[in-house]
């Protein structure tokens, strides 16, 4: 694989797999939204599957697909057939790119681009105005962006610089000390996610030990007390992994420690299902049966219920 | 003699048989003979390949059918073929209507008399005609439609209600909440009533108008007087207008507060038969069963619209007074086959705002000593101005005239009343009735009367397409502040303030009491529309200073509550005058109306106007007409919907070598032909399709003109122009230019579609080479049933406008600029530049049916986008629509624009969210230089649960392009258009 299909841990570019802008669901105001690519957990239902891995990749949904065969006439290396059920040959493909120019009608298209600081930062500045009506601004999320955080950093400070708000979602496993002095000081608000309290269980379903995830967070919210920033927890409720009773209340407890009092519960949905074919990927939650289905509303409010019995909101 | 081919043979039985009927039966005889004597004309019919030719004439009372159509046949019918000709005995009138629009039945000649055609066929057939449209009306099968997934439309659930700051200068008297958040609908009964008969009362057609005026006019004469002396127009039709308002039924509503009604009916049609009216005769019979704006009519006003108004009419409106003066003119012939242009004027050339603030002052009595002072003044005024200012003071004689009759009326009815409070507002009616609008006003009660029963003038004398009311916040003001000045008492305060809510309430109500008469045609080209009677709020004063006042806020929590197409409110955001308080507001009432108002940049506005060098005051004085057109107040005839301009019917002829595809006609200039490579270069292609441009605004300007000539001997105005600066000093009627400032707007349509597509061309075709034009034409021909791959390529890799791509927003520029200045190379017949708006009202849809493939991937038969709306599929970020439309110059768009925004607040974001969310886009959209916007509050999939259950939407009202309808009266392709749309959470 090229080097330019993966990150060489540079401070001027990084791995954007979308940069949204309008989003109203990601903090107050209009906000642009750097959705960096690559993750150091891997959650079993992760909602952004193409956020996964900190390389490019092709994406193939055949809904789209008109069968023309203009991909199939580029493709030096053999790679697209039109009878292998997957369509792409991943192992063959090397990420040339030709064939996703070629498609008429986005059926394959690249997932993930390279972008510099002031690429980015000119994306971003165009909201500008928007930002200034709504008191919104930009909010990193992935992906993880602290995989690249001396990136982020430069981001962060630029954003500052023009007045724009900041706001960083996290997975929390980051370095606690580098988050501090070159993360920290140019964010407003930070978004935590907390999925699973038990070690084993996140090991499990998550990839990764959770005891800096926990520690982080523990530290941090000394912190953000002190500089007066909101820290919120956010707790993905999956069914049978994450919305568990057992877990909500350990969460809660852990929470109640550090005198939280406010959490967001965010409302499984099983639209990530689909995105998996496209990137080639299988997934072991099709043998976790009621991952396909929409959360019902009263287990959500079973779970709100937990936490309020510790007074959290 | 005739061909032997079966289908003649056929259609010559059948006309037979229908001449026998008129010719024995005394029961068909009888529609022979009107108050004007026999009904003479011959209608031809033949197919396009000739298979068919036969000729019916009605002469003297006597019918016969021949084997020829003459040279001189009054009306020719010409069908695509023989199974079109089969329809026209079969189909109900409405549907040979549509048969007519979509170019399948073309009529050449008088089109009147195609109508009293379909009327005698009606005679015949009604019965059928009438179970077929009940069978169909019960056969409208409602789409399916996943109801779990419904969220409610904001209109549908309770109110949310912010409450807001007194930071506005202007406001002196709602200083503890200038949002009158302590209101709702449930605190005025009254309106409640009003309101269920709007959405209950079915409209009824009202021959009051035309039957007293058509006996005027025979008796008085129209051209010449019972000596054969010509008569001058203006006093001709300024003695039928007092005779009309003298002799017309005073009226006072049923627990109204407002006196007078425009028609004798709950909600009346009105008809004007010198403009469209006599559009309807083919429908007499069979209007009450239409799917579509049904309306009632009594079997009393059919006899009396065939046998005493109409046949005085048939050469004596303003289409076929072109046709007979100016011998068919190309121009007309092109504007009734309906798909590169239709010009408003054949039905109007209102679309303009009155001086209120004179009425007002003066009163008709205070106007007349005017008018005679400029008659005592002018020692060299010529005759022309002598008529002119003397039909002027006959007009407002004939107002006095009502006024009073109101008041006696208004006494009468006290007299009967048994309920002492309505007793006491009758009374109270009476007396003001028998002050204004005669003389001057001193209270508000006063001054909305005056308004009111002035605006019933307005419409006895022009047809009710788009006059407009202008500027009330300002000009009712005055009268409000004076009334509470003389209040002291909190109570009674907090009284008068109620009152006042109410009053307007009502008068929004009364503007609701007319309806437009529209023929089953305008359902498809003008569905929904109201008589548009645009309202406009905010801005600044003639000074410059920030104009938001009191009355501002009183209207819009009127709009607010009521919830009804119609007045359509408008709104002035000045960004550098009005607080944001104000703006806020203004989102907050389309969110709860899910429609309106329509918000306007009111600097970009009034910067677009830059090149006519009005006076500064002047300009600061513009409100919106009909849709959101910018008309100087009281002394500017702009007639700013003089016409709907179909910008993509050029780019088909450019590709078609001056053909028009549905037409099947080459009626434009050879700008070259694409399959002898005619366009070496994107820019000779651009040339091509300027020159289809130049040739179609060529001749719907020449067509403008000749209407504006047909205005000015058939109907000129001079109630109006008694209201309108320098027709008085002048002695001119406004249609013949006597006004201050004289302009023609145009509405250019498919700004977005045609952008695309040249887009496409250039990126495909030139840039990339990616496909040859010849290939293109091949695929629009097939409707890219051939060529899949170029479809999709077309469709998903074209840098749409509203993509946020440079290229399209230069290309979307160059349009309208071409436009603007080519149009501004015209002048109309009152001596006025034109200005170039893109909006669209529903001719998006209606032109888009007549249109086929285009090379943006838009397949044939589908809708434009509406206004200069970005393509749905432009981006998913509503900010790159923002961002592109707000870039597009001013300048180019001095008739303004109309920019929809579909919009949803998610449910578990809060009113106040929703509401900030969508000032945020205002507010930028404002700051980055857009000129207008209006947001549509509601899902596609309430939108979609309307169309299943109709019954629960009454009131679901939403904004077409520049007005608001309601949702389940629109035909069925306007509302998918309006569920296409793109849709952005807030």
């Amino acid at each position: 694989m090229g080097s330019d299909k993966q990150h060489d841990g540079s401070e001027n570019k990084a791995l954007v797999f979308e940069v949204k802008g309008n989003s109203l669901d990601d903090g107050p105001g209009i906000r642009t939204v750097v959705f960096f690519k690559g993750c150091p957990l891997d959650c079993l239902w992760c909602h952004n599957p193409e956020s996964k891995k900190a390389e490019v990749e092709i994406s193939f949904d055949k809904e789209k697909c008109i069968g023309c065969g203009s991909c199939i006439a580029v493709c030096t290396e053999k790679a697209l057939d039109k009878d292998r059920p997957s369509f792409i040959d991943r192992q063959a493909c090397n990420l040339c790119m030709k064939c996703t120019d070629a498609c008429p009608g986005g059926a394959l298209s690249p997932v993930g681009r390279f972008m510099r600081l002031d690429e980015l930062m000119g994306e971003i500045e165009k909201d500008l105005p928007f930002f200034q009506a709504s008191q919104g601004g930009i909010t990193l999320s992935g992906g993880e962006p602290t995989l690249y955080m001396g990136f982020a950093s430069l981001l962060l400070q630029k954003a500052k610089a023009k007045g724009i708000g900041t706001l960083l979602e996290t997975c929390g496993l980051f370095d606690y000390e580098r988050f501090i002095t070159s993360l920290f000081p140019y964010l407003d608000i930070i978004y935590y996610d907390i999925k699973i309290f038990d070690e084993e269980e996140h090991r499990r379903f998550c990839g990764a030990s959770n005891a800096r995830i926990l520690k982080n967070f523990a530290e941090l919210n000394t912190m953000c007390i002190e500089a007066g920033k909101e820290l919120r927890p956010r707790i993905p409720l999956v069914p049978g992994i994450t919305a568990t009773r057992k877990n909500l209340l350990a969460v809660a407890h852990f929470l109640k420690g550090l005198g939280v009092t406010k959490v967001e519960l965010l409302q499984y949905n099983p639209l990530w299902l689909s995105k998996l074919d496209t990137l080639g990927q299988n997934s072991e939650a099709s043998r976790i049966g009621n991952l396909e289905d929409w959360m019902a509303m009263p287990l959500v409010e079973e779970c709100k219920a937990v936490f309020e019995g510790f007074e959290i909101r | 003699m005739f061909k032997g081919d079966l289908a003649n043979i056929a259609t010559h039985m059948a006309l037979q048989a229908m001449a026998f009927s008129f010719n024995h039966l005394p029961g068909f005889m009888k529609y022979l003979s009107t108050d004007d004597g026999e009904l003479n004309f011959s209608i031809g019919l033949r197919t396009e390949n000739g298979n068919v030719e036969q000729c019916i004439s009605f002469l003297e009372g006597k019918v016969g059918v021949s084997g020829k159509i003459p040279a001189d046949v009054d009306t020719e019918m010409v069908f695509l073929d023989t199974s079109i000709l089969k329809d026209l005995a079969s189909l109900p009138p409405n549907e040979v209507l549509n048969l007519i629009l979509k170019n399948k039945l073309i009529v050449k000649g008088n089109l009147v008399y195609a109508q009293l055609f379909n009327f005698f066929i009606s005679l015949f057939v009604k019965g059928k005609q009438i179970k077929m449209m009940q069978k169909q009306a019960a056969e409208h099968m409602p789409v399916s439609c996943d109801t779990a997934s419904i969220i409610p439309s904001p209109a549908k659930s309770v109110n949310k209600q912010l409450k807001g700051e007194a930071v506005d200068p202007g406001v002196l008297f709602l200083k503890d909440d200038p949002y009158l958040s302590r209101y709702s609908l449930e605190d005025f009964p009254r309106l409640r009533r009003f309101l269920d008969i709007h959405f209950t009362v079915k409209p009824v057609i009202c021959h009051e108008r035309p039957l007293l005026l058509t006996r005027w006019f025979r008796k008085n004469g129209f051209e010449t007087d019972k000596n054969g002396n010509p008569l001058v127009p203006e006093l001709r039709q300024a003695e039928a207008f007092k005779h009309l308002m003298e002799n017309r039924k005073p009226i006072i509503r049923k627990d109204d507060l407002i006196a007078g009604t425009t028609t004798t009916h709950e909600i009346g049609v009105v008809i004007y038969p010198d403009s469209h009216g006599t559009m309807i005769w083919g429908e007499l019979f069979t209007t009450p069963y239409r799917q579509l704006f049904p309306y009632d009519i009594s079997d009393e006003t059919r006899e009396i619209l065939h046998h005493s108004v109409f046949p005085f009419w048939t050469r004596r409106n303003f289409k076929e007074w072109v046709r007979d003066t100016h011998k068919k003119p190309l121009c007309q012939s092109m504007d009734d086959r309906f798909a590169v242009y239709f010009l408003w004027k054949t039905a109007a050339l209102s679309h303009t705002i009155l001086d209120y603030p004179k009425l007002l002052r003066l009163g008709a009595k205070g106007i007349i000593s005017e008018i005679r002072a400029e008659l005592a003044s002018d020692v060299h005024a010529d005759s022309l101005k002598k008529d002119t200012l003397q039909a002027m003071i006959h007009c407002y004689e004939g107002l006095i005239a009502y006024g009073r009759n109101l008041s006696e009326q208004a006494g009468t009815d006290a007299e009967k009343e048994t309920d002492p409070a309505r007793k006491s507002e009758l009374l109270h009616l009476s007396r003001i009735c028998g002050k204004v609008p005669e003389n001057p006003c001193t209270t508000l009660d006063e001054a909305v009367n005056a308004i009111w029963i002035h605006w019933v003038g307005v419409h006895m004398e022009n047809t009710n397409a788009g006059f407009s009311l202008g500027r009330m916040d300002q000009w009712l003001q005055p009268y409000f502040a004076s009334d509470l000045e003389k209040i002291k008492g909190e109570k009674e305060r907090e009284a008068y303030i109620k009152h006042a809510v109410e009053l307007i309430g009502c008068f929004y109500m009364r503007c609701t009491d007319h309806l437009p008469l529209i023929p089953d045609i305008g359902n498809y080209l003008f569905g929904g529309s109201s008589s548009d009677q645009a309202i406009t709020l905010g801005g600044v004063t003639p000074e410059g200073e920030d104009a938001v006042n009191d009355m501002t806020y009183i209207f819009l929590k009127v709009t607010e509550m009521l919830k009804i197409r119609d007045p359509n409110v408008n709104a002035r955001y000045n960004r550098e005058k009005n607080s944001e308080t104000y703006l806020r507001r203004l989102c907050e009432v389309n969110v709860n109306t899910t429609s309106t108002p329509s918000i306007h940049n009111d600097t970009v506005v009034m910067a677009s106007l830059e090149e006519f060098n009005y006076p500064p005051e002047h300009l600061r004085d513009w409100a919106a007409t009909g849709c959101v057109e910018p008309t100087l107040s009281g002394k500017h005839i702009g007639h700013t919907n003089c016409m709907m301009f179909n910008m993509v019917a050029a780019l088909e002829m450019a590709m078609f070598n001056g053909r028009h595809p549905l037409m099947r006609w080459d009626v434009g200039p050879k700008t070259g032909d694409i399959d002898t490579g005619s366009f070496p270069s994107f820019d000779d292609f651009f040339h091509a399709f300027c020159t289809q441009l130049d040739f179609l605004m060529n001749n719907s300007c020449e067509y403008n003109k000749l209407l504006g000539e047909a205005h000015s001997v058939l109907r000129p105005t001079p109630y109006m122009s008694g209201l309108v600066e320098g027709c008085i000093a002048k002695g001119r009627d406004a249609t013949k230019g006597g006004a201050l400032h004289n302009s023609s707007g145009t509405a250019c349509i498919g700004l977005a579609d045609v952008t695309d597509s040249l887009m496409a061309i250039k990126k495909f075709v030139y840039d990339e080479k990616k496909v040859s034009l010849q290939d293109m034409k091949k695929a629009l021909e097939t409707n890219f049933a051939g060529n899949t791959y170029l479809h999709s390529l077309v469709l998903h890799k074209t840098p749409l406008f509203g993509s946020g791509n440079n290229d399209a927003v230069e290309m979307a520029n160059r349009i309208t600029g071409y436009v603007h200045d080519r149009f501004g190379e015209h002048i109309n017949f009152r001596g006025g530049k034109y200005t170039a708006g893109f909006w669209s009202m529903s001719n998006h849809v209606a032109f888009g049916t007549l249109t086929g493939a285009l090379p943006s991937g838009r397949l044939a038969g589908k809708p434009f986008t509406p206004g200069l709306t970005p393509e749905a599929h432009a981006s998913r970020n509503l900010l790159d629509n923002i961002r592109d439309v707000s870039r597009l110059n001013p300048g180019s768009m001095n008739n303004n624009i109309a920019f929809n925004v579909k919009v949803v607040p998610s449910q578990k974001e809060s009113h106040k969210e929703a509401v900030d969310h969508i000032y945020s886009y205002a507010k930028t959209y404002s700051d980055l230089g857009g000129m207008q916007m209006q947001f549509n509050v509601v899902s596609s999939a309430t939108l979609r649960d309307a169309m299943a259950h109709p019954e629960n939407y009454r009131d679901l009202m939403v904004r077409i392009s520049g007005y608001n309808a309601y949702f389940v009266t629109l035909n069925r392709d306007m509302q998918m258009e309006l569920i296409e749309r793109a849709e952005f959470g807030v």
